[in-house]
C-alpha cells in the first residue's frame, strides 16, 4: 500500500539529500562515529532545493565544512572530498571541468539535479582525462530532485527561472510555439522528477483546452517512454510494491490558473497565508524589519530604529506546524499561552537553583542532594527544550506582531470580510465605492485587489457609467489600471469557454469587535480588529478535486499550471482534514502573493 | 529515487579515449593516463594538517575502544560479587579513570595545538574556514567519546552514594528521627514489635552508636567490601526480627482469608433464602390482593343494605 510515509515528500527529500551528502550511501547516525568531512558545491537551483529542508546546522551535522556556490571564486582545498549538486547546464559543466583541471579537491562526487545528457557527460569525461583526474571522480548520480519541497504536502517547481514559467510567460499573447515548448518542457521535467522521487506513476486528469492540458500530454508521454524501457525504468525496484499498477496509483490533477484569478488576489486571514501576503516570505524564510518595541505608535508614524531579522519557518518549528493554518486571532492567543507556560517552567528551574544553593553545605543532606540532583538533572536536560521553546516564542511574537501591524494599518480584516461576501454572493452592507474612496482603508494595491475580485466574481458586468465611476475612484486612490485591462480580456475569453467560477454559498461569521484578545500582559492588542471565524468554503480548485476524487485514489496531487498561493493550499488542507487516511499534495509552477500577481497582470494589461 | 550513473561515466571515459585516439588528439595523460595521474598526484603536498588531524582522530578512536572494552566490567561490578569473571576492583577502576583522563587531556591539547597552527601560512579564507570546521568536528568527536567516560563514572559515583545511604540504615530521607543514636528512640521500638526479645534491642542500639562514626567517613576505601563482625551480628539480629514479623503477618493473612471465605458462604445461603422467600411472598401478595378485593365488595354490599 502506498502508505503515508511514502507520500511525505519533505522527509523523503531530506533523506535523499542526506544520502547524497553522505557520499551516496544511506546515512546512519552513530554517536561514537568518527567525523568525516567534505565540502558542498551547489548552484542556485541546488541552494533553493536544500535551504528549505536542511539548516546550516544540519549541514554541519552531515560533516560539511564549507558550502559554496559553483560560480564563485574557490580556492584549492587539499585532501577534502567535494560533493556537487547542480543542474546539468552548459555553464555549470564548463565550470566543473575547470575545477577538475585546477585540481581543487581530492575527490569529486557529482550529483545532477535533473538527468544529464550523454554528450555533457562525455564533456566531463574529456576534462577529467585531460586533467588526469578520472579516478578522482568517485561517483556520478542523477538525483531527479528538480523541484522545491516547501512543506510535507506542498512543492513548487523552481525559483531561479520562475520568470520563464510564470503566469505572464504562459499567458502573454506574443508567445511563440517554440517558447511555449520550452516552458512546457521545463514544467514537465520537474513534474517527472517529482514522480520519480515519489516512486509512483500517476493517473493524470486535466482541464481541457488549457496550458494544463499541454503539460498533461507531455508528462504522460515522458512517463510512458520511461516505463516502456523496462530495464532502465525509474519506476521499478523496491520503492514500488506489487500493487503498483492497480488502484494505488496517485491521482494528478493538472489545473490551469485561469479557472480562478480571484483567489490569488484575495486578502486572507490564516497565519501562513498572511505572512506570505504582507511580509517578505520566501522559500520558508521570512525577512522582517524589526521595529523597536511593541509600543503603539500613532497611525502613520514610523518607528525610528529598524533592525533586519530573518527567520526560518520549518517543519521543526512545532508552533508553526500547529498554527500555520489557524485564523490570526487564534495565533495571537496561542503565542500568549506558550509564553505563560514557558515562564512557569522557567520559574521551576530557578526554584531548583535556589534550593541547591541553600542546602549544599549540610552534610547530613546527602540523600536530599541526590533527590535534588535527580530533579536538577532532569531540569538541565530539559533546558535545551526550554531554550528552543523560548526561541520559537520570540520568533512568533515578532512575526505575528509584524503581521498585526499591517492588519491594523491597512484594515485587512475589513477587506477580507468584504471579499468573502463578494466571492460567496451574499449581500454587501457597504458600497464598494465607499471602500475604494476611503483614504484610511488600505493601500492602492489593496483597493485594486478588491475591485478586481468584484469584477471577476460579478455575474453581471457593471454598466459603462458605473465602470467609469469605479475607474475614477481607483485612479484617485493611486491605482494603476493596467491589471483591469487584462482582467477584462480574460473575463471575455472565459465567458466564451465556460461559466465563471463560483465560490460556494457560506460566509464568514463575524463574532463582533474585540477590544482585547487576552488579559493584561498580552503582547497583542487587537483593539478594533474583528475576530473573524472562517467557515470552510471550497475554492474552485478544491471543488475540482472534490469532483474527481474517488474513494480509491490516494494520494491526490493538485498541480496548478500558471502559479498558486498559500490560500489555495490551506483550503485544500482544510478540505482533506475531515477525510481519514486521505492525503493531498499541492504544487504549482510558481508561488506568488497578490503583489507579485498584480504586477504580472499589470504587465499583461499594458498595450 | 537517484540513479547511479558512475558506470555510465566510466564508459564515457572509454568512449572519449577511443575517440581522441582515433582523432589523434594528444592528451595530457594519453594512454598511460592512470600512471600519469599517480605521478601527478604524489608531489602534491599531502598537507601536514590533514595527516595530523587524522592522527588525533585515530587517538580518540583508541580512547573510545579502550573505554568500550572495559565498560561492561566497570559498570557491572557490584551486581554479581559472586562471579569471578568480570569482577573489577576499585583500584582497577581508578586506574581506568586516570588513564582515560590523561588520554583525554592529551587529545585536547593536540587539538588546541592544531588550532593555533592551522592558520599559519594560509592565505585562503576558505581553507581557514574549512580547517576550523574540521577541528570543531574533531573536538565534537572527543566530547562524544568523553561522554562515555563521564556516564560510567557517574554510575559509579551514584553506586557509592547509594551504598553509603543504605549502610547508614536510614529508611527514608524524610524520617530523620531514626538517624539519631539516642537510646530513647531506639527503645521505643520494642512497644511495636511484641515478639521482640528485649535483650536484642539493647544490643543493636549500642552497635549503632559504635558503628556510626565509622560509617560516617566518606570515600574511604576501607570497610566498603567487607563487613565488620559487629555489623554482621547486627544484621543477623535484624534478619531474625524481620522473619518474626513476616511470620506473624502471614498468620494474620491466613486468618483473614478464612473469615472472608466464611462470609462469602454465608452470603450464598442468604441469597438462597431470599429467593425462596420470593415465591412465598408472591403467593401471599396474591392472597392479600384477593382479600382486599373481597373486602371491598363486601363493604359495598353492606352499604347497599340500608337502601333496601
Amino acid at each position: 500500500l502506498l502508505g503515508f510515509k511514502s507520500v511525505n515528500s519533505c522527509s523523503k527529500k531530506q533523506v535523499a539529500l542526506k544520502r547524497m551528502l553522505n557520499f551516496n550511501v544511506p546515512h546512519i547516525k552513530n554517536s561514537t562515529g568518527e567525523p568525516v568531512w567534505k565540502v558542498l558545491i551547489y548552484d542556485r537551483f541546488g541552494q533553493d532545493i536544500i535551504s528549505p529542508l536542511l539548516s546550516v546546522k544540519e549541514l554541519r551535522d552531515m560533516g560539511i565544512t564549507l558550502h559554496l556556490l559553483l560560480h564563485s571564486d574557490r580556492d584549492p582545498i587539499p585532501d577534502v572530498p567535494a560533493v556537487y549538486f547542480v543542474m546539468p547546464t552548459e555553464e555549470n559543466i564548463d565550470r566543473m571541468c575547470q575545477d577538475l583541471r585546477n585540481q581543487l579537491y581530492e575527490s569529486y562526487y557529482l550529483n545532477f539535479i535533473s538527468a544529464i545528457s550523454r554528450s555533457k557527460l562525455e564533456d566531463i569525461a574529456n576534462a577529467a582525462l585531460a586533467a588526469s583526474a578520472v579516478t578522482q571522480v568517485a561517483k556520478v548520480f542523477d538525483q531527479y530532485l528538480n523541484f522545491i519541497t516547501l512543506e510535507d504536502d506542498m512543492f513548487v517547481l523552481c525559483n531561479q527561472n520562475k520568470e520563464l514559467v510564470s503566469y505572464r510567460a504562459i499567458n502573454r499573447p506574443d508567445i511563440t510555439d517554440t517558447e511555449m515548448e520550452t516552458v512546457m518542457d521545463t514544467i514537465v521535467d520537474s513534474l517527472f522528477c517529482f514522480f520519480v522521487t515519489l516512486g509512483a506513476v500517476p493517473i493524470i486528469r486535466c482541464s481541457r483546452g488549457t496550458a494544463a492540458e499541454m503539460v498533461a500530454v507531455k508528462l504522460d508521454k515522458k512517463l510512458r517512454e520511461n516505463l516502456r524501457d523496462a530495464r532502465n525504468s525509474l519506476f521499478t525496484g523496491d520503492t514500488l510494491g506489487a500493487g503498483q499498477f492497480s488502484f494505488q496509483r496517485p491521482l494528478l490533477v493538472l489545473v490551469d490558473r485561469n479557472i480562478d484569478l480571484a483567489t490569488p488576489l484575495h486578502h486572507t486571514w490564516t497565519y501562513q497565508a498572511l505572512v506570505h501576503d504582507v511580509l517578505d516570505f520566501h522559500l520558508n524564510r521570512v525577512n522582517l524589519e524589526e521595529s523597536s518595541g511593541v509600543e503603539n505608535s500613532p497611525a502613520g508614524a514610523r518607528p525610528k530604529r529598524k533592525n533586519k531579522k530573518s527567520y526560518d519557518l520549518t517543519p521543526v518549528d512545532k508552533f508553526w506546524q500547529k498554527h500555520k493554518g489557524s485564523p490570526f486571532p487564534e495565533v495571537a492567543e496561542s503565542v500568549q499561552q506558550e509564553l505563560e507556560s514557558y515562564r512557569a517552567q522557567e520559574d521551576e528551574v530557578k526554584r531548583l537553583k535556589s534550593i541547591m544553593g541553600l542546602e549544599g553545605e549540610d552534610e547530613g543532606a546527602i540523600s536530599m542532594l541526590s533527590d535534588n540532583t535527580a530533579k536538577l538533572t532532569s531540569a538541565v536536560s530539559s533546558l535545551p527544550e526550554l531554550l528552543e521553546k523560548k526561541r520559537l516564542i520570540d520568533l512568533h511574537t515578532n512575526v505575528a506582531t509584524a503581521v498585526l501591524e499591517h492588519i491594523k494599518a491597512r484594515k485587512l480584516d475589513v477587506y477580507f470580510e468584504y471579499e468573502e461576501k463578494i466571492m460567496s454572493k451574499t449581500t454587501l452592507d457597504k458600497s464598494l465605492l465607499d471602500i475604494i474612496s476611503d483614504p484610511d482603508a488600505g493601500t492602492p494595491e489593496d483597493k485594486m485587489r478588491l475591485f478586481l475580485i468584484y469584477y471577476i466574481s460579478t455575474q453581471q458586468a457593471p454598466s459603462e457609467a458605473d465602470l467609469e465611476q469605479y475607474k475614477k475612484a481607483l485612479t484617485d486612490a493611486g491605482c494603476n489600471l493596467n491589471p483591469l485591462q487584462y482582467i477584462k480580456q480574460w473575463k471575455a475569453f472565459t465567458k466564451m469557454a465556460s461559466a465563471p467560477a463560483s465560490y460556494g454559498s457560506t460566509t464568514t461569521k463575524p463574532m463582533g469587535l474585540l477590544s482585547r484578545v487576552m488579559n493584561t500582559g498580552s503582547q497583542f492588542v487587537m483593539e478594533g480588529v474583528k475576530n473573524l471565524v472562517l467557515k470552510q468554503q471550497n475554492l474552485p480548485v478544491t471543488r475540482i478535486l472534490d469532483n474527481l476524487m474517488e474513494m480509491k485514489s490516494n494520494p491526490a496531487i493538485v498541480f496548478v499550471v500558471g502559479g498558486g498561493n498559500y490560500i489555495e493550499y490551506q483550503n485544500l488542507v482544510d478540505y482533506i482534514k475531515g477525510k481519514q487516511g486521505k492525503h493531498i499534495l499541492y504544487g504549482c509552477s510558481e508561488l506568488f502573493n497578490a503583489t507579485q500577481f498584480i504586477k504580472q497582470l499589470s504587465q499583461l494589461g499594458q498595450k | 529515487m537517484a540513479v547511479d550513473i558512475t558506470l555510465l561515466f566510466r564508459a564515457s571515459v572509454k568512449t572519449v579515449k577511443t575517440r581522441n585516439k582515433a582523432l589523434g588528439v594528444a592528451l595530457g595523460g594519453g594512454v598511460d593516463g592512470s600512471r600519469d595521474e599517480l605521478f601527478r598526484r604524489s608531489p602534491r603536498p599531502k598537507g601536514d594538517f590533514s595527516s595530523r588531524a587524522r592522527e588525533v582522530i585515530s587517538h580518540i578512536g583508541k580512547l573510545r575502544d579502550f573505554l568500550l572494552e572495559h565498560r561492561k566490567d566497570y559498570i557491572n561490578a557490584y551486581s554479581n560479587t559472586m562471579s569471578e569473571y568480570g569482577r573489577m576492583t576499585d583500584t582497577e577502576r581508578d586506574q581506568i579513570d586516570q588513564d582515560a583522563q590523561i588520554f583525554m587531556r592529551t587529545c585536547s591539547e593536540a587539538i588546541q595545538q592544531l588550532r593555533t597552527e592551522a592558520h599559519k601560512e594560509i592565505h585562503s579564507q576558505q581553507v581557514k574556514e574549512h580547517r576550523t570546521a574540521v577541528l570543531d568536528f574533531i573536538e565534537d568527536y572527543l566530547k562524544r567519546v568523553c561522554k562515555l567516560y563521564s556516564e560510567q563514572r557517574a554510575i559509579r559515583v551514584k553506586r557509592v552514594v547509594d551504598k553509603k545511604r543504605l549502610s547508614k540504615l536510614e529508611p527514608e530521607p524524610n524520617t530523620k528521627t531514626r538517624e539519631s543514636t539516642s537510646s530513647e528512640k531506639v527503645s521505643q521500638s520494642p512497644s511495636k514489635d511484641s515478639e521482640e526479645n528485649p535483650a536484642t534491642e539493647e544490643h543493636p542500639e549500642k552497635i549503632l552508636a559504635e558503628t556510626q562514626p565509622e560509617l560516617g567517613t566518606w570515600g574511604d576505601g576501607k570497610g566498603e567490601d567487607e563487613l565488620s563482625p559487629e555489623e554482621i551480628q547486627m544484621f543477623e539480629q535484624e534478619n531474625q526480627r524481620l522473619i518474626g514479623e513476616m511470620n506473624s503477618l502471614f498468620d494474620e493473612v491466613r486468618q483473614i482469608e478464612g473469615r472472608v471465605v466464611e462470609i462469602s458462604r454465608l452470603q450464598e445461603i442468604f441469597t438462597e433464602k431470599v429467593l425462596q422467600q420470593e415465591a412465598e411472598i408472591d403467593s401471599i401478595h396474591q392472597l392479600v390482593v384477593g382479600a382486599t378485593e373481597n373486602i371491598k365488595e363486601g363493604n359495598e354490599d353492606i352499604r347497599e343494605v340500608p337502601h333496601l
